[in-house]
């Protein structure tokens, strides 16, 4: 599992003025130091937030950035291996004529970094969503907020349910790691959104491609890490209040964070941070989604005290949802879909109300995390990681029982109770020659499952126990890195058949490995390369699901003969990042041996419901290929174009066919104008931008009611700016409009394109006060 | 270190209350029933002067999934002949048998039976009961079967809360059958 490695760097800023250029010929130049060791970061990435410059450090860590006119700046140094770091820069401080005219002086400021690292694979690519980019998602989703990032999609279930998808995988092929634990919920389900608050985070990564050797099973698509800041340790009190608006579904959000030192303790620091949620119906271009409110509360605290190398973290987080399900999305029988999809909207109207009522669904999501570590005076480290989760799911049909003394209980048809215990021990070694440094690693996860309701997976429990070696060497330009895993699992179900239990046992076990390396051209220049395995073993409801899937009007039929499925997933990607061009270029081939997915069955299964087509849980090669293109170009001065491009190709291999759900490819193309200041105001931004969503002409023949749905193309603005009220606080203010035309349109990722058009307009205002250090 | 062990010791503590926790989840399973099961469907013809009662029914007795239909009687009427139609669901999954048919007998304003032949020409459906909001049930009615010829009768149970309005739009579907239909 992911740990903590505080590792304190220090970053010397200074910024001198040269006499050629009157107006833009500042720079800021310093070092990026691991406080720990003291040795240099070789390869770090400095940046300026919104500037698209950016330099590497060089084989003494030190880095320049030249040419920068006088303004205030947000400077971020990035190590692959540690988390990113941010610091406001002000190059202007009534300093002007001085620094423009002679080498001079004008900022020094030693800055102690604390970062932590995030264990991607180096060689993968990883990209980072954070400041505004981040900021501009609030109040969002996870899976929504995520959708920015290139190679990232969303799969819906409606407006309120999303899961992240990333190169056309998704559910339990996709890890997430919340502050450093593998996230455990009922994964497996298409309307089981993840279980995570994304005002924890104060930075979310998406590493793409198959992760298996750090993380474990299930990283076959990739990794999302949900990271929230480190700790204030030796700070002062400081916080934040997040107030968010939406005016589709009139949704509310208010999230705020307060954390601290506490005096006369040094090394200790808390954090404790909670968010509230409120909405009410969605509304389509044309009409209210009936029943589709949502409601949340969220909370964590968190307290770490650091004493010379030794660390240790607590975290407590809770999640608690309530979320309506689009009560059109309720069908009895293939013939009630059949009439809903030939009638073109829902038969059920609604108007706009905050109720939530039947179906619906109520989960909640307690973590509890201990994390300790120990830096050995040799440059060893260990690090130890507990952590328990809990996660409650009840679903609610849309119609009570008949029988009036067992409805007035209001019981969920379905509940699942998921409690799972991770413990991962790691050990990094010393560098080896200043050049080799590695990481061996034991992670252990013991999980049970209770379930009760209408009978839908069994009861079940696992262990877990995997065993990661992985080193990296580097050297002048280049960077190698190689790992292996071995996994062991076992698998306990207990279900009913014919009134009687019946208990099965499995086991699993697998070998991954990945091997890369990063080569740094120049300053600019860097090209990634990694082969990379994960595994996944088939989970319970494609071992023993056996029942009609009334979202989907399908009989779905698990097999419990199910093998473990394997990926090997191959990245490359080049990136050129220069003051005024950034474009990153990848592209990935993911071969899935024994890919389990539902394959249509020649005869129907008869039900009282009438017949409906036949599902069974099958396995075959797949290989998913696609290009990532991502660009940046400030074309003219304070005027940046962006453009995304998704593209990916999902095949079956064995049965020479298409797949069904892979997200169509997509264009997301933004023009953005910044002010660094006008009035009051800093950091302004307007932008405009539009989304185009091909249609997914790529699936089998014959496999589904309604063909995927035709391209779209939605236009979005925003703008924002902040105010620094005093010193030390400051008010950030964003405003953005989403489907600005009010497209109709339907998304082939969303489940509910069969019943209902997808979201209307949605303007939001985002205000944020920061207050404190 | 002092602070250190002592931390560390609090760490195993907590890893142990940790563990108490877990069982086994073999333990607790439990045989729940689904309370909107229906695994028998029958329909009673009484012809129409006579006593003479014969009933056709769909059974799948463990319902969806696990095993096939047991049964899946074709109707078999005379040509034009009236007969009496009452219809009788039953959960047989349950010990005692559970009783649908009394259960939307009560929630009558939310259930909705429908009838339809194809061809129309084999039989006339006429609703015999009505709800408080006197729309019509469907749980007695008559059926005339008309000229002699075979196709399929689909039985429909709409379940409608809230939203009866006596046509079968709203709502979905509990049961959706297609029987066959010999009239000769």
């Amino acid at each position: 599992m992911k740990k903590y490695f505080f590792l304190l760097l220090t970053l010397t800023a200074i910024s001198l003025g040269h006499a050629q250029n009157p107006t833009c010929a500042c720079f800021i130049r310093g070092i990026v130091k691991d406080q720990h060791s003291g040795q240099p970061v070789v390869g770090a990435t400095v940046l300026l937030i919104g500037k698209n410059t950016g330099v590497f450090t060089d084989d003494k860590g030190r880095y320049e950035i030249r040419n920068l006119c006088p303004g205030t700046y947000q400077l971020e140094a990035r190590i692959v291996g540690y988390s990113a770091y941010k610091q406001t820069i002000d190059l202007t401080a009534g300093h002007e004529e001085n620094f423009n005219l002679q080498e001079q002086e004008v900022h020094l400021k030693d800055v102690e970094i604390t970062a932590h690292r995030t264990d991607a694979p180096s060689s993968q690519p990883l990209t980072i969503l954070s400041g505004n980019d981040l900021e501009q998602t609030r109040g969002q989703a996870l899976g929504e907020s995520l959708k920015g990032i290139t190679g990232v999609t969303a799969m819906q279930t409606g407006s309120s349910i999303s899961k992240p998808v990333i190169h056309g995988l998704h559910s339990n092929r996709v890890l997430i790691m919340n502050n450093g634990v593998r996230q455990e919920g009922q994964q497996w389900g298409s309307e089981h959104a993840p279980e995570i608050d994304p005002f924890v985070a104060t930075r979310m990564s998406v590493i793409k491609g198959a992760a298996g050797v750090r993380y474990g099973s299930d990283a076959i698509g990739g990794v999302i890490l949900v990271e929230p800041e480190e700790l204030p340790f030796n700070k002062t009190l400081s916080g934040e209040v997040n107030l968010v608006g939406f005016s589709n579904g009139r949704q509310g959000v208010a999230s705020s964070t307060l954390q601290g030192g506490v005096k006369g303790f040094s090394g200790f620091a808390w954090r404790a941070q909670g968010t509230i949620k409120r909405g009410g119906n969605i509304r389509t271009s044309n009409y209210f989604l009936d029943n589709t409110g949502i409601s949340e509360k969220n909370f964590s605290v968190g307290a770490g005290y650091r004493k010379k190398g030794f660390g240790i973290d607590l975290f407590y987080s809770r999640f608690d949802t309530k979320i309506g399900i689009f009560s059109g999305s309720h069908i009895g029988s293939v013939t009630d879909l059949l009439n809903v999809i030939k009638n073109g909207e829902p038969f059920v109207k609604s108007g706009f109300s905050y109720k939530i009522g039947r179906p619906n669904q109520n989960v909640t999501h307690d973590l509890l995390k201990a994390e300790t570590h120990y830096h050995f005076k040799d440059g060893n480290r260990l690090q130890w990681t507990i952590a328990q989760q809990i996660n409650n799911r009840n679903e609610y049909d849309l119609h009570v029982p008949r029988n009036d003394s067992i409805a007035s209980l209001n019981h969920p048809e379905l509940t699942f109770k998921l409690h799972t215990l991770t413990n991962d021990v790691i050990w990094d070694h010393k560098p080896i020659a200043g050049k080799i440094s590695g990481q061996i690693g034991v992670s252990t996860l013991y999980q049970y499952n209770l379930m009760t309701g209408r009978p839908l997976i069994p009861n079940f429990n696992q262990f877990n126990i995997g065993i990661f070696w992985i080193e990296r060497y580097v050297k002048n330009d280049w960077e190698f890195e190689a790992g292996a895993r071995y996994d062991y699992r076992t698998l306990n179900t207990h279900r009913i058949v014919s009134r009687k239990k019946v208990s099965n046992d499995f086991t699993f076990s697998n070998g991954s490995g990945t091997i890369g390396a990063t080569r740094n051209f120049s300053p600019n220049l860097s090209a990634r390369l990694n082969a990379g395995t994960a595994w996944r073993a088939p989970n319970v409801s494609e071992l023993f699901s056996d029942g009609v899937h009334h979202g989907a009007a399908a009989f779905e039929k698990g097999d419990s003969t199910l093998h473990s499925e394997k990926a090997l997933n191959t990245i490359a990607s080049v990136k050129y990042a220069s003051e005024k061009l950034t474009i990153e270029i990848g592209g990935y081939y993911n071969y899935i041996k024994d890919f389990i997915y539902l394959k249509p069955q020649p005869d129907p299964i008869l039900t009282v419901r009438g017949a409906f087509p036949y599902f069974k849980y099958t396995q075959t090669d797949a290989s998913f290929k696609g290009i990532d293109v991502s660009a940046a170009w400030q074309f003219v001065k304070n005027l940046t174009i962006t453009s995304k491009l998704s593209y990916l190709r999902a095949y079956d291999k064995r049965n020479d066919s298409y797949l069904v759900m892979i997200p169509a490819n997509r264009l997301d193309n933004q023009l953005k104008y910044e002010l660094p200041e006008l009035g009051k105001w800093h950091n302004l931004y307007f932008s405009a931008g539009n989304l185009w969503v091909t249609h997914q002409k790529r699936v089998p023949p014959a496999s589904d009611f309604l063909p995927p749905p035709a391209a779209y193309s939605l236009w979005n603005i925003q703008a924002g700016g902040t105010i620094h009220v005093s010193e030390k606080q400051q008010l950030e203010v964003r405003i953005s409009v989403t489907n600005l035309f009010n497209t109709v349109y339907r998304d082939y990722m969303n489940r509910f394109r069969y019943y209902a058009d997808d979201i209307g307009r949605n303007a939001s205002l985002r205000i944020k006060w920061k207050f404190g250090a | 270190m002092k602070m250190n062990r002592k931390l560390t010791w609090m760490l195993l503590f907590g890893i142990a209350t940790l563990f108490t926790q877990c069982k086994d989840s073999g333990d607790e399973v439990e045989v729940d029933d689904e309370n909107e099961l229906i695994t028998s469907v029958t329909l009673k013809f009484t012809e129409s002067g006579t006593n003479t009662v014969t009933s056709f029914s769909y059974k799948d007795p463990d319902g969806d999934g696990g095993n096939a239909p047991t049964k899946f009687d074709t109707i078999s009427l005379k040509a034009n002949t009236s007969y009496t139609l009452a219809v009788e669901f039953l959960d047989e999954s349950k010990t005692p048998v559970d009783n649908i048919t009394e259960e939307i007998a009560e929630k009558s304003d939310e259930h909705l039976l429908v009838y339809t032949p194809n061809p129309t020409s084999l039989l006339t459906y006429t609703y015999g009961d009505k709800d408080k909001n006197n729309y019509p049930i469907g749980l007695t009615g008559t059926a005339k079967a008309g000229v002699a010829g075979t196709g399929k009768l689909k039985v429909q149970l709409r379940h409608q809360p809230n939203a009866k309005n006596g046509t079968p739009g709203p709502g979905s579907d509990d049961v959706n059958l297609d029987f066959n239909l010999k009239v000769k």
